[in-house]
């Protein structure tokens, strides 16, 4: 279960402060989109398949 | 002349102003007057731009004087959502983070469009901060209410615009949809809306939310209003990166004759599970009217959802990084700890939503091969009230803001043109979206208008009290 540890961690890391009051909503938020990242990873997807391009040379 | 008030409607009002039957500055001035009257009750604009409104409707009463056309679209009022550029204004986004930026040195393009079509420019109109909700309850611009129910909710983002369109106070409003944005409001307040294909329409002079996700579009209150505005804003634009090179194919002139004959399926499971029974029984109802005896599922849609989810958390977050990380408390709180806890998702979600994207895309795509339009519901629910926390979705309470775009997101990920059309089968309207190939948005404008036609889809103008 991810904690508002792990997400100050992760902001740490990604050069973000979060204010303490804001920390539980944003950890909320945090938890719901990896619940979210956790339906994308199953069943595998083979790797022929490449990521939606939007880059135009 | 007739009386300005009785009159409504792109089409017809255009016509009456090239015909020199109503004035523009006339219509103006009323439309003005009502916004006056009503928009305390709704909160649907941010500005009101008087002056050049007056200006602009002047200019297209000389023209007519003067025997010059002065456009398709001649003298009708429209408002432009808070992300468009409106020239010397600040583009908010319905933010007070981006006051700080300078004034815009021209209208949004395809704003300009449809002005050099004749319309003419009101107002600009509240939204969820940055885009990022569905309910236009925006902290710093207050609530914009549904005018068919004051207590509840417009939808949003675009809220304000669709709420103004409802309302009558103009004839037509441009907003954007990166998640579901116009097909929400539309639904919740009860009118038309289209989302077009992604990259039919350039977005150069409007403000992001997620780049490879965002879409402009207009909201009306007939299907024919609706082609004849989009029919004026088409065409390739070079500040967009992600514009077609495409020619313009109008879809007002074949509106009537397109929606014949044409293979139509319902879509089932995930777009029948996240619905209640409101937007089932008016799905069925559409389905009904088009004849349509198949339902089709799209396995991949619980999985696509997800992944517009990760993309525009993740997208959203980088785009507002530096403000995040110097101007925090500044952001509307609910905006904020979204956009916050996007910036922090680690980069092998964003690409393994990318790459569920291209697999949905092939999916439903293979779907068009058999089908012309695809039907499901808009919305999970008719309007929720203003500060509604939850709804009911499957037979469980969920958070409200985040599960809105159920029916919404898949879609858009991939980029498909929508129509949502308005089926009043309850207390409040709910939404159904007509769903087409890329590129075949003049089919789900046909569809619309077919329904309307039928009596199934109306938007009336509501009388808030």
């Amino acid at each position: 279960m991810i904690d508002e540890r792990d997400v100050e961690t992760l902001a740490r890391m990604a050069g973000l402060k979060i204010d303490p009051a804001h920390l539980p909503g944003v950890t909320n938020n945090f938890r719901t989109l990896i619940e979210q990242a956790d339906v994308l990873m199953t069943p595998p997807i083979a790797g022929e398949t490449e990521p939606a391009a939007t880059y135009h040379a | 002349m007739i009386m300005v008030e009785d009159v409504h409607g792109v089409c017809v009002l255009a016509e009456a102003v090239r015909r020199g039957r109503i004035s523009a500055v006339s219509l103006i001035e009323d439309r003005l007057e009502r916004v006056r009257r009503l928009d305390p009750l709704l909160n649907c604009f941010t500005s009101i731009l008087e002056d050049r409104a007056l200006a602009a409707a002047a200019e297209v009463d000389a023209m007519v004087a003067a025997g010059r056309d002065p456009g398709p679209l001649a003298g009708v009022p429209f408002g432009v959502k808070d992300n468009y550029d409106v020239a010397r204004r600040v583009t908010t986004a319905g933010s007070i983070i981006n006051r700080a930026r300078p004034a815009a040195q021209a209208d949004a393009v395809i704003a300009a469009r449809v002005a050099r079509a004749g319309a003419i420019l009101i107002g600009t109109q509240n939204m969820d901060e940055f885009a990022y909700g569905f309910t236009t309850e925006n902290a710093h611009y207050g609530a914009t209410r549904n005018p068919r129910d004051r207590d509840r909710s417009a939808g949003g983002s675009s809220g304000g615009s669709a709420a103004a369109v409802a309302a009558g106070l103009t004839e037509f409003s441009l907003g954007t949809d990166t998640n579901g944005s116009i097909r929400v409001p539309s639904s919740f307040c009860g009118i038309f809306g289209l989302k077009p294909t992604f990259g039919r329409l350039p977005r150069t002079g409007t403000f992001p939310f997620v780049h490879d996700l965002d879409h402009l579009g207009p909201f009306a209150r007939s299907a024919i209003d609706l082609a004849t505005v989009y029919d004026a804003m088409q065409g390739f634009d070079h500040g967009d990166v992600a514009c077609a090179e495409r020619p313009k194919e109008p879809a007002a002139p074949g509106i009537a004759e397109n929606g014949e004959g044409l293979r139509a399926a319902l879509l089932s499971d995930w777009f029948e599970d996240m619905a209640d029974a409101q937007g089932r029984a008016a799905t069925a109802m559409v389905a009904s009217a088009l004849g349509i005896r198949q339902s089709i599922a799209l396995p991949g849609t619980r999985r696509a959802r997800a992944a517009a989810f990760v993309v525009t958390a993740a997208s959203g977050g980088n785009l507002h990084r530096e403000a995040l990380r110097t101007q925090a408390g500044d952001f509307d709180p609910a905006t904020r700890d979204r956009l916050l806890a996007g910036a922090l998702l680690p980069a092998d979600a964003v690409l393994q939503a990318q790459r569920v994207r291209q697999l949905y895309r092939e999916e439903v795509l293979t779907a068009f091969r058999n089908h012309d339009v695809l039907i499901a519901p808009a919305t999970p629910c008719s309007a929720p009230k203003l500060g509604q926390a939850t709804i009911m979705v499957d037979g469980a309470e969920v958070a409200a803001r985040p599960n809105i775009g159920l029916l919404t997101q898949p879609l858009s990920f991939i980029g498909l043109p929508i129509v949502t059309v308005p089926i009043h089968n309850g207390p409040m309207p709910i939404g159904v979206q007509i769903i087409a190939a890329p590129w075949r948005e003049d089919v789900a404008l046909a569809v619309a208008h077919r329904l309307e036609q039928a009596g199934i889809a109306s938007a009336p103008i509501a009388e808030p009290c």
